[in-house]
């Protein structure tokens, strides 16, 4: 789950990070009693939101609430902004980067400093090479202090005491949240000390079983903000289905990732285009199966379906159990393509046969079926 | 033998009273696949499908000889799960759990490295060596005995290619899905170097899809150490860029991970390409002659 930088800092407070002092504004909500110089920050998820005029001072000249519209009118890369964050104006001397999260292709935490904050990260790590230092630690040791003092030193931090509270107090988020990234871009040196002048936190969906109470308090915080228009990616994070909507005709769902992308690959090699790609997940029920075809059914372009099976620990009578299901709620007439083999599948098949729903065995003409079928052929 | 396992192997199951652990073990058995034991913390003195459960990996190894475990425990419960097989010298562990909380899957894996223990997966679909033993949910009618070794990240792809290749005559020695990422035990580069070495193994089939770096790290162990010929197939060619599809691992982001960078590091290295499953029957004949 990724955090809004509001949501954040209060989690920086709560651990003694400092932060700038300030307050939430929502949309119709400006009766707070507020003091020039501030800075106002859309909250807002999407990335790059200072270079898409998301960031405004108002020094007093204005009136707050024009600014504040102004703000609020924003689409930031097509998320609406219905909250800002309005902060204390801070002396910045210099922006470091830092962040802590893991590398995955070595599996170890690591933290990752810049000597220039603000920046795009996954730029600056291929061309600004000597300015980017990637520090791997162990998960049972957590950071050492040597690392510490050795990060100080690349930054050029004078007070390696205080910088030291703010690493001790990320790396206990880390823990203590289940966090997979916790940013802080800049993190300011001002007169007063190290400060965090933004905040990004993503949160590990898979450890929500340890965190019930915390994933629903910041849930409902999000839903107050979330932007509906936007809502479709979002609709199916509760179970193991991966939704992705496309831009052509042809709805994909697979029960494999790997034999999805193929599937996607030998669409496009037949000239088709596919409308929305569905991944079931390993281990997956009729009922997922059957959310899955009305989620792609959902489509407003859609003039076919391609199921493609081939189950390991997904059992093809369950399959057939959520396509018979879908079929007969079905009003109108998509045509469905399936290919269905693996465990279970003579039951899976048998469970088609029995309602008349023909089945593919090969996976090259259960695609090209589905491509002819959307060409009109 | 063929990798990793072979008919003689012992197998102990974590979960084994789940739903999905019950079914697999079922199948697994039925295939020939020697399961000794297995274990569920509160089930100790039942039995699924003959084999004794017991409550610790401990009970299990005072009356078995245990070379391998395969875990089917549910993510909350999975960390404890592997450091107890971990800490008990079971040397290769196979975790088909999903959706493990990523600091639980680190920790797994550095224990596991700490205290020599082979891990495949998490997230896997796991292997076979057809007609000798199966761990993991590879449907075994897709799968013919004979001598191209294939590795996968995704267990669907493995089952795919397994198809193709039965219905085409080609048998395999082993099939191996080293799961979809982002975090790996066992990778591609050391399944390769085993098959290198595998007698029972003349040619190498190399399932990769976009996403990450390893199918280029794995380019330039194949230039510097594989002498077999290896095929590769990546799939995810015409995905878009910045969605994750499925895998965790499965994104392109920014210029990482397209499936075009590693196709043509995997040519730079000698590696036929095949632009689709069907492709790799033409060109493992081509090899065969």
């Amino acid at each position: 789950m990724k955090l809004y930088e509001f949501q954040g800092k209060e989690i920086f407070k709560k651990y003694n990070i400092p932060v700038q002092s300030g307050c939430l504004i929502c949309k119709n909500d400006l009766t707070k009693n507020l003091v020039p110089p501030l800075v106002l920050k859309a909250q807002v998820q999407a990335g790059g939101r200072g270079k898409a005029g998301g960031i405004k001072l108002w020094d007093g000249n204005k009136d707050i609430s024009q600014i504040a519209d102004e703000l609020f009118s924003l689409k930031i890369k097509g998320e609406r902004v219905k909250a800002l964050l309005a902060l204390e104006q801070v002396d910045i001397l210099r922006e470091i980067y830092i962040s802590m999260t893991f590398n995955r292709g070595k599996s170890t935490p690591v933290i990752i400093v810049g000597t220039s904050g603000g920046m795009d990260i996954e730029k600056s790590a291929q061309s600004d090479k000597e300015n980017i230092h990637f520090i791997e630690f162990d998960p049972f040791i957590g950071i050492l202090d040597y690392q510490i003092r050795w990060i100080a030193k690349k930054l050029q931090i004078k007070d390696v005491a205080e910088f030291r509270k703010i690493i001790k107090a990320m790396y206990q988020i880390f823990r203590d949240y289940d966090a997979s990234l916790i940013e802080i871009n800049p993190l300011a040196v001002t007169p007063h000390g190290l400060m965090a002048i933004d905040s990004k936190i993503d949160l590990d969906d898979q450890a929500s079983f340890r965190h019930h109470a915390l994933f629903q308090k910041l849930e409902e915080e999000k839903k107050s903000l979330k932007d509906k228009e936007n809502s479709i990616n979002l609709e199916s994070t509760d179970d193991t289905i991966t939704f992705v909507p496309l831009s052509g005709d042809i709805g994909v769902i697979s029960d494999g990732a790997g034999t999805g992308l193929l599937t996607l690959d030998l669409i496009s090699d037949f000239g088709g285009k596919v409308a929305s790609f569905c991944e079931l997940g390993g281990i997956t029920n009729s009922e997922i199966m059957l959310k899955a075809l009305r989620l792609v059914k959902n489509q407003s372009s859609l003039k076919s379906i391609l199921v493609v099976l081939i189950g390991g620990f997904n059992r093809m009578d369950d399959m057939a159990e959520g396509i018979i299901q879908f079929k007969k709620e079905l009003k109108d007439n998509v045509p469905i393509f399936i290919r269905m083999c693996g465990t279970k599948e003579e039951i899976g098949k048998q469970l088609m046969k029995d309602e008349n729903i023909p089945v593919y065995n090969s996976l090259i003409d259960a695609a090209e079926a589905a491509v002819e079928e959307a060409r009109g052929n | 033998m063929s990798i990793l396992i072979d008919k003689n192997t012992k197998v102990l199951v974590l979960g084994i009273t789940g739903k999905s652990g019950k079914l697999q073990s079922e199948i697994m058995k039925k295939y020939g696949t020697n399961i000794v034991a297995g274990v569920t913390p509160g089930k100790g003195g039942r039995v699924v499908e003959q084999i004794p459960v017991y409550d610790f990996v401990k009970e299990a190894k005072e009356q078995h000889k245990i070379d391998v475990a395969i875990s089917f425990v549910p993510p909350p419960y999975l960390k404890d799960s592997c450091f107890e097989v971990i800490k008990n010298d079971i040397k290769f562990l196979v975790i088909s759990t999903e959706g493990i909380p990523e600091h639980d899957t680190v920790e797994i894996l550095k224990y596991a490295k700490d205290n020599g223990t082979m891990i495949l997966g998490p997230g896997t679909a796991g292997l076979i060596a057809p007609g000798k033993c199966k761990l993991g949910a590879h449907p075994p009618q897709l799968y013919c005995k004979g001598r191209v070794g294939v590795v996968s990240k995704s267990g669907a792809l493995s089952y795919e290619i397994g198809k193709t290749l039965t219905e085409n005559s080609i048998g395999q020695s082993t099939v191996v899905a080293i799961g979809g990422g982002p975090f790996w035990g066992l990778s591609q580069l050391d399944i390769l170097e085993m098959f290198e070495k595998d007698e029972e193994t003349d040619i190498i089939v190399l399932l990769g899809e976009i996403g990450g770096t390893m199918e280029v790290e794995a380019a330039k162990l194949i230039k510097e150490k594989i002498r077999k010929p290896v095929i590769s197939l990546i799939v995810g060619k015409s995905a878009p860029k910045g969605k994750s599809l499925g895998h965790a691992g499965a994104i392109i982001e920014g210029n990482l991970g397209t499936a075009e960078s590693k196709i043509n590091a995997l040519k730079d290295a000698g590696v036929l390409i095949a632009h689709n499953h069907m492709e790799i029957v033409k060109l493992i004949k081509k090899i065969e002659g």
